[in-house]
C-alpha cells in the first residue's frame, strides 16, 4: 500500500508518497536522495544507518518509513550550519575519527544524540552510547577522542570563544 | 573523485611566508569534510545510480556441482526485466596471477562453492529483479564437496580444477641453510601446531558496482568499490572481450578494503555484463551476506612450527609447515602461501629455514589478500612458540628478541633487503611505555602481560601483472588558475593515500595546501596505478609524487629566475613567494606560474617510481620475489589482559604498540592506521571467525561474525618510531599493516602470563579458553594418576612434563565430541549429538523439482562415478640453496 | 534498495483499536521496535504478513508503574526507558541490569519490553537469509522438516534469548496481561512459553501482550548477569537472573532463571531445597547439579552448548554469592 507520509526531515516538513514496506533507510537514500545515511548490513547489525527520530538514535534499516509520520527525522546532512561543519563533525575530521568514512554518519548521529543529553560525556559514557555502531577502520580510539573534542569545543564555544579557538 | 586540500593552520603571514611544511604533522584527511558531512559518495550513492536498473545475482545452493542447464526463459519474460546473463554469456576467466585465472564471472560448467554466482538479472527495480531470480531454473548434478583442506587433498578426492591435480594450488618447499644441523646445535627444540580460523575483512561498505554501457559508442563506464581499478579495467576488457580504450573505470569513495577488493571481483564483471546486455546503466549492490560470500579473507591455516633456541636466546633454525584452506579459486593463493614462508625472514637474524606450504583448493568461498597478507598466522605461530620456549629457558621475551636482531643494512638468506630497522627502538619504546619491567609478573591473579613483534612490506616489489612499466606514475597539472592538481591512479580507500600525496607535493613546493587538489582513480584522467594493496601507495606513489613535484618546482624556479633575471640556483623558494635575495620582494606563486605558463602553456609534469633491483628479491626458489620490498615496517607490542578462569572470557585492558614507519609523514594517519591494524588483529585473535555449516557460511552477517564493538575495544597507545628508510619518501615506510600480526601472539602470551595456559588455536573465544582449561585439568588429573601408578610401580614417568603444558611435538589435541543435550543427568543420551566443530552434515540432494520454493534441481553426488584422482600434491625435491648470510650481529 | 514483502501498515492508537485491527486482519503481525521482527522479515523468515500493526502509537501500552512491591510495565515501553527508570533501578535492580545489557544502546532505544518478552527463538540454521535456508533445505522451525541441530528430533531447539523474561521470572507473581478478541486475560509469565522452539509462545493468534507485572518481596535481592562474546550487539550465550533472600547467615530463598540456553526462559526447579542453611560449598555444588540437569543448551549458536551450560552454572553461582554477600 502506498500512502502520503508527512514528516519533518532535517527541520523541513515534507510529504512523500511512500509504500508501507519501504524502510526509512531506503526512503532517505533512494527517494529523498540523502545518501549520507549508509547501508552496512542486512538489518540491525552495524549502526551505519543511524538517524535521529524525535532526537533519539534509531536504526533506519529496521524502521519502516511509514512509521515516522508526524515525527522529526534528522540525518547527518542536517548538522552543518551555513555549510560549516558542526563540532561533532569537525571532531571526527580533526581527530581522525573517520577513516574510510562509511560508518561515520551513523557514528556521528549516535554521538550527536549523546552530546544533546550529556554535553560533557566521560569516556565510559561515550563507549556506552556508541555500542550499536561498528567501525572497521579506527579501533574506536580516535572516535572517542573525536567526541571528546566536540564536547570541549562546544563548551568553549558556549563560553563565548570563537570556533577557531576550539582545541 | 576530486578533493580539495584543506588549509592547515600554518597559513602564511604577511608578504614573506615560510614554506609550508606538513610532513611529520598531525594532518586531517583532505577528504575528511566530505565524509563527516555525508557528502562523500560511495558507489551505491552515486547520482547516476538514480536512473540505473537494479542488478541481482542468483547464487548456487550447492558446494560442488556440474551445471546441466540454466533456463532463464521465464525470468526474461517477466515484465520489467531488462537483461539476464548466465555463464553462457562469458567464456572468459578472470583472476589475479596470469597463471591462475580460473574463475568465471558467472559459473559455466561447474559451481565450486555455495554462493557462487550462476546468473544475474537487471530489472526496473529490485523487487522485479528478485522475482526474476526466482524464475531461473538451474539443473545440476552434485559432486563430492570438500569443505576442509584435509578432505580436499585426501586420496580419492576429485579435482576441483583440471589444472590443479590433487587440489593443491601450490606446494612450496625449500630449505635455506642446514636446518637439521641448526636444530642439533640448539639447547632447546620445540615443535607445535597452531590453528587459525578463517577470517575476513568485513569492511563496512558492501561490494557495489555501477556500470553504464553506451551501445552507440561501444563504451563502458564502471564505478566500482575496488582497491585496484587498474586490475578491474584489465579484467573487464578480458571478460567482456572489449578493447581497454573503450572502458573507463572510476573508483568513488570506498568504505574500507583491507584486501577484500585487492583483486577484481565477480560483482563488477557481472554488473558490466548486465549493463552491456541491457544497453544502459545497472547498479549492483550486494547484500552483507553476499559480501561475506564474495569473501577474499584470510584462509584457515594450520602452522606446524619447529624451532631451535640456544640458552643465549639465539634462534638456531626453524622448520615451518603450513596448510591453507584457500577456497574454490586461486585468487592470490600462490602469493599468500609464498608470503607465509618468505616473511619468516626479515624480522630477526635468521639463517636456517625449511619451509613447506601448501595452498589447498576447497569448496568454500575463495580467500584473498587480507591485511598482513600471508604473514599473520605464521607470525602468530612463530612469536607464540618463541615466547613459550623463552619461558622454558627462563628468558625474558624482550631479551630473546634482542638476541636475534638484524644489523642493517642486510640481505636475508632469501634475498630480502633490510635497509632500515627500527625494531630495536620499537622494543625499547613499548617496554618502557607498558611498564613491562616493573609490572610483568607482579600483576594480580588473572591478569597478564604479553608481547610480540611483527613486520610487513612497504609495497610488493613485483606487481602481479608485470608489464615492465614503472611501479608508480603521478602527474601534476599547473594551470592558469594557479591550482596544483595531482592526478593519481592510487585508490584512496580510507587509508589516507590522497592526503599523503598532497602532503608530499606540498612539502616539495612549500605552497599553501589550499591551492593543491587531488584527483584520484579515474582511468579517463589519472595515470594508471596498480592499486591500494601491500601497503604500496605511500612508498611507491609517494616517491612518484615527490619526483613530479620536484620537476614542477624546477620548472617554476627556472621561470622565476627568468623573471628575476638571476640564475635558477639563486632563486629562494618560499612556497608562495619566489625571490632572489632576502631584500627582494620577490614574485608571488601566481606570478611565477603565469611566467612559466607563458613559456609552455598549461604545465603537466610527471614523476615515476620503480623499485630498485636490489629490493626485488631473489631467485633461490620459485616465487622468491614474493616478500621483497624497498623497506619493511616493524612493530612491537605489549598487550595486557584480564582472564576469567571460570568462564574463559578474555578482556583486553590495554595495548601499547611501537611501529617503525620509517618517517611519519602524517602522525595522525599513522596513529590511526596502527590502531586500526592492532585492533583488527584483536578481532582475529578474540572473536572473528567465518565458520561453515556444510559449506554454508554460518556467520554471514555482522551479528555472528563478531567484529569487536567499541565496548570490547581497549585504549591503544601508539609510539611512532622513525628509522628513516633510504628508499622511502622522506624516509617513510608503511604504517597500515605491520602491527596487525603482533597482536595475536602478544595476546596469547598475555593469557599465558595470566593463567599459565598457552592457546594455540584462534580465536580465543570463551568456549575455546574453557575447553583448553578443561583439557589441561584432565591432563593434570591423568598425569597425577600416572604418577601415582608410577610411584606404586617404583618407576619415574614423564608426567611432570606432560603436566607442564609444553608437550614436545604435541600432536593436534583431540577435539572432544560433545553430546549437547542436557535433558537428563546422564546427558549425551539425547537425540542430538553434534560433535564440536562438526556441525557439517552432508545432505543428499536438494529439494525435488516439484518444490515451488526452489528454482534449483539436482541429483545427489554419485559416489561411484567420481573421477577420483589418486595423485597426491605435486611432489618434487625441495629447492635447496645456500642462503647469503645475513649480516647479523652475532652471525 | 531492500525488497520486503508487501503489506499494509496500520497504526492504531489504543489497545481496543489494536484488537479490532487484529480481528479484521487475522494474518497480521505486531510491530514494536522492529529489532527482531523487521530483521526477520528482511530475511524472509516467517510467512509474509498481509498486515503489520504498528504498536508504537498505542498510548495504553506505555508507562511503567511502580507501587509498593509491584511493578507493571507496558509492553510498549522501550528497553532503554526500563533500564534507566530510577524506580526500576532502585527496586528491581536485576530487571534494570537485564534491560541495560540488551544488544546495544540504539537497539535498546528501539526495542520494547513486549518485543523482548516475545523475542523469536534463535538458531544459526534459522536466522539466515531465504537463500541460505533454502540451500540448507530449511528446518523444523520454518519451512522444513528437519532439525539441523538434532536431526532425529521432532521438536525445535531454537533458543530463547530474551533477557527480560528471566529477570521477571525470579520475582513473585510475574504475569502477562493479554488482550484478545474475547477481552483481557492474564497468564503467568511461565505459561507464556511452550518450551518448543518452533511455536514458542502460548498466545492465541488474536492476542497481544499488553503489559507484564510482577512483585518483589522486600527482602528479595535481585541481579542479572550474562556471558557473550561481544559486550555489545550480541545475544547472550547464557544469561542468568537470580533472586536471593538472606536471613542472618541463612539462605532463606533462592530463585534462578536462565536465558540463551533453552527454547524457553528456564526457571530453575528445585532451588527451594537449597534453602534453609548457610550458602556453603555443598549448596553451591547442588546448585551446579540443578543447572547441569535442567539447562539444555544445544548447538544453536556458534558457541558450543557444553560451554553455554557451563557458563550458566558459573554465572549462577557467582551471582548468588554476590547477592548473598551484598550488605
Amino acid at each position: 500500500m502506498i500512502r502520503l507520509l508527512t514528516f519533518r526531515l532535517n527541520g523541513r516538513e515534507r510529504t512523500d508518497a511512500v509504500a508501507d514496506n519501504v524502510l526509512l533507510l531506503d526512503h532517505l537514500r533512494e527517494s529523498v536522495g540523502l545518501t549520507g545515511t549508509k547501508t552496512g548490513c542486512d538489518g540491525g547489525e552495524c549502526g551505519a544507518c543511524t538517524v535521529l527520530v524525535d532526537g533519539a538514535p534509531v536504526l533506519s534499516c529496521l524502521t519502516l518509513a511509514a512509521t515516522v509520520a508526524d515525527r522529526s527525522v534528522e540525518t547527518v546532512e542536517s548538522l552543518a550550519e551555513e555549510g560549516r561543519l558542526a563540532f561533532i563533525q569537525e571532531g571526527f575530521h580533526r581527530k581522525l575519527g573517520s577513516q574510510c568514512g562509511y560508518c561515520t554518519p551513523g557514528l556521528i548521529m549516535a554521538s550527536e544524540a549523546l552530546l544533546r543529553r550529556d554535553p560533557d560525556p566521560t569516556e565510559d559514557a561515550i563507549r556506552d552510547a556508541l555500542g550499536s555502531n561498528i567501525c572497521r577502520c579506527t579501533g574506536y580510539v580516535k572516535i572517542v577522542e573525536a567526541v571528546r573534542w566536540a564536547a570541549e569545543a562546544a563548551a568553549a564555544g558556549r563560553a563565548g570563544a570563537t570556533r577557531s579557538a576550539a582545541p | 573523485m576530486s578533493a580539495t586540500a584543506s588549509s592547515t593552520d600554518e597559513r602564511h603571514q604577511d608578504a614573506m611566508p615560510a614554506r609550508v611544511r606538513t610532513i611529520g604533522g598531525y594532518v586531517p584527511l583532505v577528504d575528511g569534510p566530505d565524509k563527516v558531512s555525508g557528502r562523500a559518495r560511495y558507489t551505491a550513492d552515486l547520482p547516476a545510480a538514480a536512473g540505473a536498473l537494479a542488478g541481482r545475482i542468483l547464487r548456487s545452493p550447492w558446494g560442488h556441482a556440474a551445471i546441466r542447464s540454466v533456463d532463464t526463459s521465464e525470468a526474461e519474460a517477466l515484465p520489467g526485466v531488462r537483461a539476464v546473463v548466465t555463464g553462457a554469456d562469458c567464456d572468459r576467466t578472470f583472476g589475479v596471477l596470469p597463471i591462475a585465472m580460473h574463475e568465471y564471472p558467472l559459473a559455466r560448467d561447474r559451481v565450486r562453492y555455495r554462493g557462487e554466482a550462476i546468473a544475474a538479472v537487471a530489472a526496473d527495480d529490485d523487487a522485479t529483479a528478485e522475482r526474476a531470480l526466482a524464475l531461473i531454473r538451474v539443473e545440476a548434478e552434485e559432486l563430492p564437496a570438500y569443505y576442509r583442506a584435509e578432505d580436499a587433498i585426501a586420496p580419492g578426492a576429485i579435482d576441483l580444477h583440471e589444472k590443479r591435480p590433487g587440489n593443491v594450488e601450490r606446494d612450496v618447499e625449500y630449505e635455506l641453510g642446514d636446518v637439521d644441523a641448526a636444530l642439533a646445535g640448539a639447547d632447546l627444540v620445540r615443535e607445535k601446531t597452531y590453528r587459525c580460523a578463517e577470517v575476513c575483512q568485513a569492511q563496512m561498505e558492501m561490494h557495489a558496482a555501477l556500470a553504464d554501457y553506451d551501445p552507440e559508442r561501444g563504451r563502458l563506464t564502471v564505478h566500482a568499490s575496488t582497491q585496484v581499478p587498474y586490475y578491474v579495467h584489465l579484467m573487464l576488457a578480458r571478460c567482456l572481450d572489449m578493447e581497454r580504450s573503450r572502458i573507463r573505470v572510476v573508483k568513488p569513495h570506498i568504505g574500507g578494503g583491507f584486501g577484500c577488493r585487492t583483486e577484481t571481483l565477480h560483482v563488477e564483471l557481472v554488473c558490466a555484463l548486465l549493463a552491456r546486455r541491457a544497453g544502459g546503466a545497472v547498479r549492483l549492490v550486494t547484500t552483507r551476506e553476499e559480501t561475506f560470500i564474495t569473501h577474499r579473507g584470510r584462509p584457515e591455516q594450520t602452522v606446524r612450527l619447529k624451532m631451535g633456541l640456544r640458552r643465549d636466546g639465539r634462534i638456531t633454525g626453524v622448520e615451518c609447515e603450513s596448510v591453507q584452506r584457500g577456497g574454490a579459486y586461486s585468487g592470490y593463493g600462490i602469493v599468500t602461501i609464498l608470503y607465509s614462508g618468505s616473511l619468516l625472514y626479515a624480522i630477526y637474524d635468521l639463517e636456517h629455514v625449511r619451509y613447506r606450504g601448501r595452498r589447498v583448493l576447497t569448496n568454500t568461498p575463495p580467500c584473498g589478500a587480507m591485511r598482513g597478507h600471508g604473514t599473520v598466522n605464521v607470525r602468530f605461530a612463530f612469536e607464540a612458540l618463541l615466547d613459550e620456549m623463552a619461558a622454558e629457558l627462563g628468558l625474558d621475551p624482550f631479551a630473546v628478541r634482542r638476541a636475534n636482531l638484524i644489523d642493517p643494512p642486510a640481505v636475508t638468506p632469501n634475498d630480502l633487503l633490510v635497509n632500515s630497522y627500527g625494531l630495536p627502538e620499537c622494543l625499547d619504546r613499548v617496554e618502557r611505555a607498558s611498564g613491562w619491567r616493573e609490572r610483568r609478573g607482579r600483576l594480580p591473579a588473572g591478569r597478564g602481560l604479553g608481547m610480540a613483534c611483527s613486520h610487513y612490506v612497504s609495497g610488493a616489489s613485483k606487481p602481479v601483472h608485470w608489464t615492465g612499466e614503472p611501479h608508480a606514475t603521478v602527474h601534476i597539472k599547473l594551470d592558469f588558475d594557479g591550482s596544483v592538481v595531482i592526478l593519481t591512479g592510487a585508490p584512496e580507500i580510507g587509508q589516507g593515500s590522497s592526503t599523503v600525496l598532497v602532503q608530499c607535493v606540498t612539502e616539495v613546493l612549500g605552497v599553501d595546501p589550499g591551492r593543491i587538489r587531488i584527483v584520484a582513480s579515474d582511468s579517463e584522467v589519472t595515470p594508471k596505478d596498480n592499486g591500494a594493496y601491500s601497503s604500496r601507495v605511500t612508498v611507491m606513489v609517494g616517491n612518484a609524487a615527490i619526483e613530479a613535484a620536484e620537476r614542477l618546482l624546477d620548472t617554476l624556479t627556472r621561470a622565476a629566475a627568468r623573471e628575476l633575471e638571476v640564475e635558477p640556483g639563486d632563486v629562494e623558494v618560499l612556497g608562495e613567494v619566489y625571490r632572489a635575495g632576502s631584500q627582494d620582494r620577490g614574485l608571488t606563486f601566481d606570478e611565477v606560474a603565469a611566467a612559466a605558463l607563458r613559456e609552455s602553456g598549461t604545465i603537466t609534469v610527471k614523476g615515476n617510481f620503480s623499485t630498485p633491483a636490489e629490493a626485488q628479491g631473489g631467485k633461490k626458489y620459485r616465487g622468491a620475489t614474493v616478500g621483497s620490498t624497498t623497506g619493511y615496517s616493524y612493530a612491537a607490542q605489549v598487550v595486557e589482559v584480564r582472564v576469567d578462569e571460570e568462564t574463559g572470557q578474555v578482556t583486553v585492558e590495554r595495548v601499547w604498540v611501537a611501529h617503525d614507519c620509517g618517517k611519519a609523514l602524517n602522525r595522525l594517519a599513522v596513529e590511526g592506521q596502527v590502531q586500526g591494524s592492532v585492533w583488527m588483529g584483536m578481532g582475529q585473535a578474540m572473536s572473528e571467525e567465518t565458520g561453515y555449516a556444510d559449506g554454508l557460511l554460518s556467520a554471514p552477517n555482522l551479528l555472528d561474525y563478531r567484529v569487536p564493538s567499541i565496548a570490547d575495544s581497549p585504549p591503544i597507545d601508539v609510539q611512532i618510531v622513525e628509522s628513516n628508510d633510504p628508499l622511502g619518501p622522506f624516509g617513510a615506510k608503511e604504517a597500515g599493516e605491520g602491527s596487525l600480526a603482533g597482536f595475536l601472539p602478544a595476546l596469547t602470551s598475555a593469557v599465558a602470563d595470566a593463567i599459565d595456559l598457552r592457546m594455540d588455536e584462534l580465536p580465543v573465544t570463551p568456549d575455546r579458553v574453557w575447553r583448553a582449561l578443561e583439557r589441561r585439568r584432565r591432563e593434570a588429573e591423568r598425569a597425577a594418576r600416572t604418577a601415582r601408578r608410577g610411584a606404586a610401580n617404583g618407576g619415574a614417568s614423564g608426567a611432570a612434563r606432560q603436566a607442564s603444558g609444553t608437550p614436545r611435538g604435541a600432536p593436534a589435541p583431540p577435539r572432544p565430541t560433545e553430546a549437547e543435550t542436557g535433558t537428563g543427568a546422564g546427558s549425551g543420551a539425547g537425540s542430538a549429538s553434534a560433535s564440536e566443530g562438526d556441525s557439517i552434515r552432508p545432505h543428499a540432494s536438494s529439494r525435488t523439482a516439484g518444490d515451488e520454493r526452489s528454482n534449483f534441481r539436482s541429483n545427489g553426488p554419485d559416489s561411484d562415478s567420481g573421477p577420483g584422482s589418486d595423485s597426491g600434491p605435486g611432489s618434487g625435491s625441495p629447492a635447496r640453496a645456500g642462503g647469503r648470510r645475513t649480516k647479523g650481529r652475532s652471525a | 534498495m531492500n525488497v520486503l514483502p508487501e503489506w499494509e501498515l496500520l497504526a492504531p492508537s489504543s489497545v481496543d483499536e489494536v484488537r479490532a485491527a487484529r480481528a479484521h486482519h487475522p494474518g497480521s503481525r505486531f510491530l514494536g521496535g522492529g529489532t527482531d521482527l523487521v530483521v526477520n522479515l528482511r530475511r524472509g523468515i516467517g510467512d509474509p504478513p498481509a498486515t503489520l500493526i504498528d504498536l508504537n502509537r498505542v498510548a495504553d501500552l506505555k508507562g511503567i508503574e511502580v507501587a509498593g512491591e509491584w511493578i507493571r510495565i507496558g509492553a510498549g515501553v522501550t528497553i532503554r526507558e526500563l533500564a534507566q527508570d530510577p524506580r526500576v533501578r532502585a527496586s528491581f535492580p536485576g530487571l534494570a541490569a537485564a534491560a541495560g545489557s540488551i544488544a546495544g544502546p540504539t537497539h535498546r532505544n528501539m526495542g520494547t519490553v513486549g518485543g523482548n518478552l516475545c523475542l523469536d527463538t534463535r538458531c544459526i540454521y534459522y536466522n539466515q537469509s531465504e537463500w541460505w535456508r533454502a540451500a540448507n533445505r530449511y528446518c523444523l522451525k520454518y519451512g522444513g522438516d528437519i532439525c539441523h541441530v538434532a536431526p532425529k528430533s521432532r521438536i525445535c531447539y531454537a533458543t530463547f534469548s530474551g533477557d527480560l523474561a528471566p529477570a521477571l521470572a525470579v520475582l513473585d507473581d510475574a504475569q502477562i496481561e493479554i488482550a484478545g478478541a474475547q477481552g483481557a486475560r492474564t497468564l503467568p509469565l511461565d505459561s507464556l512459553y511452550t518450551g518448543d522452539g518452533e511455536r514458542y509462545l502460548a498466545l492465541e493468534p488474536d492476542e497481544l501482550v499488553v503489559a507484564v507485572r510482577a512483585r518483589r518481596p522486600p527482602a528479595l535481592r535481585t541481579g542479572y548477569d550474562k556471558v557473550r562474546v561481544r559486550q555489545s550487539i550480541d545475544y547472550p550465550l547464557a544469561g542468568v537472573a537470580a533472586g536471593v533472600v538472606r536471613e542472618g547467615d541463612r539462605l532463606a530463598d533462592l530463585r534462578l532463571a536462565f536465558t540463551g540456553t533453552n527454547p524457553r526462559p528456564l526457571r530453575l526447579a528445585g532451588t527451594e531445597d537449597l534453602c534453609g542453611g548457610a550458602l556453603d560449598d555443598a549448596v553451591m555444588e547442588r546448585l551446579s547439579g540443578l543447572v547441569r540437569r535442567q539447562v539444555m543448551a544445544m548447538r544453536t549458536t556458534f558457541t558450543s552448548g557444553h560451554y553455554r551450560r557451563h557458563a550458566a552454572g558459573v554465572l549462577a553461582r557467582r551471582l548468588v554469592r554476590r547477592l548473598f554477600d551484598t550488605t
